[in-house]
């Protein structure tokens, strides 16, 4: 059976969009069939980087009941299918969307919760999928705890800012472990003279296992190429041969092994 | 051979008609320790709990792996969250019917089987 892989992050900025997309894209590269969702209803992204692709609906009403998923998926494998198959669901990027999600009230995140869980049955059983990966809002919010909840595996994306890790590592001990969930941190944006050395790397890898009691998948490096692309392309489809699609092949293979 | 098999048949009827009974007592037990501890709630204007993340956020441990299975499952009895969550099915029915009790869950039975489930409607 398929899995679901939550993307989240304690603090906004730290690379969750851009990790799932091109998480997403080195399973299709594997011949995979994955699902993207975007679940950051705060902040929709991803409509931004499958421009052209017009859904008919969003997951904002599969969540209210408005459509069944299947209606929300749209197919994106022509363009970025490269030898799989990419599926994405988008979120509604208007205000007035986005308005209407953060009005909702306990009953209806319960109900969302319930539809979230019940892709499971529609996707996954049947072999529809391999992955379906959800790119969250950050933070604790009912949207990001819903989507750990349904998730099979959750990876935490997480600065070497003092304050995101702070709070990564208060979020994995309180809301994580709670949900007994499978979890892996990936640090991003990590600074080039922090893995200059092997010296160097092993002193950095020492800290980071000394900061967080979970498995760290990735330690991925700040590469100015993955800025200078800035989300309008998915950087690993692109530049196949670039170390940062080499760390992104290593992640999906710890991924896939957690 | 075949008296002795029909009596086979028939005290394993009646084992698992006493275990029935027995799981009946259980959960009035539950019921009865439940409302000892937390007085009875007065209801309908304690409106039921919405069993949503930050409810499961705050239930204790062993409550909040029933609740999530439960979740996952939509409607199931004790033995199928018993199945999910390795731990003895008695103990499940246990930590189920404290969970209706504290308003979270609806409790239907259907013949032998009592289902549990989250009402989301009301």
């Amino acid at each position: 059976m398929g899995k679901i892989i939550a993307v989240h992050s304690y603090k906004g900025g730290t690379g969750k969009t851009s990790l799932s997309v091109n998480l997403a894209a080195t399973y299709a590269r594997r011949g995979k069939k994955v699902c993207l969702m975007d679940l950051d209803f705060r902040a929709p992204s991803l409509h931004a980087i499958f421009k052209g692709y017009e859904p008919d609906y969003w997951l904002n009403d599969y969540l209210n009941g408005v459509c069944e998923i299947d209606k929300v998926l749209v197919d994106a494998t022509k363009d970025h299918g490269n030898g799989g198959k990419l599926i994405v669901a988008l979120a509604n990027p208007s205000t007035e969307a986005i308005r209407d999600m953060t009005a909702k009230d306990r009953k209806w995140e319960m109900k969302a919760l319930g539809r979230l869980l019940s892709l499971r049955s529609a996707l996954l059983t049947d072999g529809t999928f391999d992955y379906i990966i959800f790119d969250t809002s950050p933070g604790l919010q009912y949207s990001s705890i819903n989507a750990i909840v349904t998730a099979d595996v959750a990876l935490v994306v997480t600065s070497l800012d003092a304050s995101d890790i702070n709070g990564s590592q208060r979020m994995t001990t309180e809301l994580y472990d709670l949900f007994e969930k499978k979890t892996g941190i990936l640090v991003n944006k990590v600074v080039a003279e922090r893995l200059s050395t092997k010296e160097e790397q092993k002193k950095f890898n020492k800290y980071l296992k000394s900061i967080h009691n979970l498995p760290i998948l990735a330690t991925i490096p700040c590469y100015c190429e993955v800025l200078r692309a800035a989300g309008n392309f998915i950087f690993t489809e692109e530049r196949p041969d670039h170390p940062f699609t080499e760390t992104l092949e290593a992640l999906a293979t710890s991924v896939e092994k957690l | 051979m075949a008296a002795y098999r029909k009596l086979e048949v028939k005290s394993t009827q009646l084992l698992e008609k006493i275990r029935e009974h027995l799981e009946q007592l259980n959960e009035k037990i539950d019921v009865m320790i439940e409302i000892q501890k937390h007085g009875h709630r007065e209801l309908p204007e304690n409106l039921p709990e919405a069993l949503d993340v930050m409810t499961l956020l705050s239930l204790p441990d062993h409550l909040r792996k029933t609740a999530v299975s439960l979740c996952k499952l939509e409607k199931a009895t004790a033995d199928e969250i018993a199945e999910q969550t390795k731990r003895a099915r008695a103990v499940e029915s246990g930590y189920l019917n404290q969970l209706v009790i504290m308003g979270y869950l609806k409790k239907e039975r259907q013949g032998r089987k009592a289902y549990f489930y989250v009402d989301k409607e009301t």
